[in-house]
């Protein structure tokens, strides 16, 4: 029987205990994300659900920086929750009215159904896919995406179509105005 | 750094579901227009967690980096054009709850 020498071996256990410890974060980062998720959906202030969906969506981008993405955690900190979700919150607040219940107990039903069959799915995925999937590193760099014209001119585009979007609904609010 | 096995694809996959189904629930049981948009911004955000594994494909990261882009200007001009929604319903109902809306869709 083939032994592994004793060096390999410890730095196999330090490998297992490394991956555990990673793996521990990434459940408590994800866990965390859905609490806040589910104080989204049983809060009945608009204020408090932005608030909460704001800290969703924070510790969505936790995980991309978890996963050494920083360029994306930037794109999701400070546009998509600094910008988009602050302008929610303040929206909410603006509107802020009498709070009430806003989720109906029978949608608990197709929740539990739907919840179910994903947690059937995980957890048969490894009894009907015997063989081991191979763990893959993530190594994005920003310098490869920007040298791509293609993706440049899709910026661009996306760019102009958010301008025109914005014209569209100064013209709308100009008209409603007159 | 972290690698992507197929325990943490499960936690992201099962993360990336429970928001989305979060965001669905809330938008069908939402009775104003601000937490249609709550409710539409969870579902951008479990858009993003299920980009996570692209990232670990080699050739595909920059394309992962591309659909993020997309997704957060998709979001911009949802943003957009939902705050003109509901300056517009404001402005002809004073109302901005969601039973104020009586153009299109059906009568049940």
């Amino acid at each position: 029987m083939h032994r592994k020498k004793p060096k390999a071996f410890y730095a196999d256990i330090q490998n297992v205990h490394f991956m555990s410890a990673d793996m521990l974060l990434l459940s408590a980062l994800a866990g965390i994300a859905v609490v806040f998720a589910l104080g989204v959906l049983l809060s009945k202030d608009n204020f408090y659900s932005a608030l909460y969906m704001s800290v969703t969506l924070v510790f969505v981008a936790t995980i991309y920086a978890f996963f050494n993405l920083q360029p994306v955690f930037v794109l999701i900190a400070f546009v998509f929750v600094g910008a988009i979700g602050i302008v929610t919150v303040a929206l909410a607040a603006t509107y802020r009215s009498e709070p009430e219940r806003q989720v109906s107990g029978l949608w608990a039903v197709p929740v539990a159904i739907t919840a179910f069959f994903i947690i059937l799915a995980i957890v048969c995925y490894p009894v009907f896919h015997p063989q081991p999937v191979s763990s893959s590193v993530i190594e994005f760099e920003l310098m490869n995406f920007l040298p791509v014209t293609e993706y440049l001119l899709l910026v661009l585009f996306l760019i102009s179509l958010v301008i025109l979007l914005l014209l569209s609904v100064l013209k709308i609010g100009i008209g409603e105005r007159s | 750094m972290p690698a992507i096995d197929l325990i943490s694809l499960s936690i992201i996959y099962a993360t990336s579901f429970a928001i989305l189904l979060i965001g669905y629930l809330a938008a069908v049981s939402s009775k104003d227009v601000i937490r249609l948009l709550i409710s539409l911004e969870m579902m951008f955000g479990a858009i993003f967690m299920a980009l996570i594994p692209l990232f670990s494909i080699a050739h595909l990261a920059t394309t992962a980096f591309g659909l993020a882009l997309i997704t957060i200007f998709a979001s911009s001009g949802e943003l957009l054009i939902l705050i003109s929604a509901i300056a517009i319903l404001d402005q002809r109902k004073k109302d901005i709850h969601t039973s104020a809306i009586t153009i299109g869709g059906d009568k049940l």
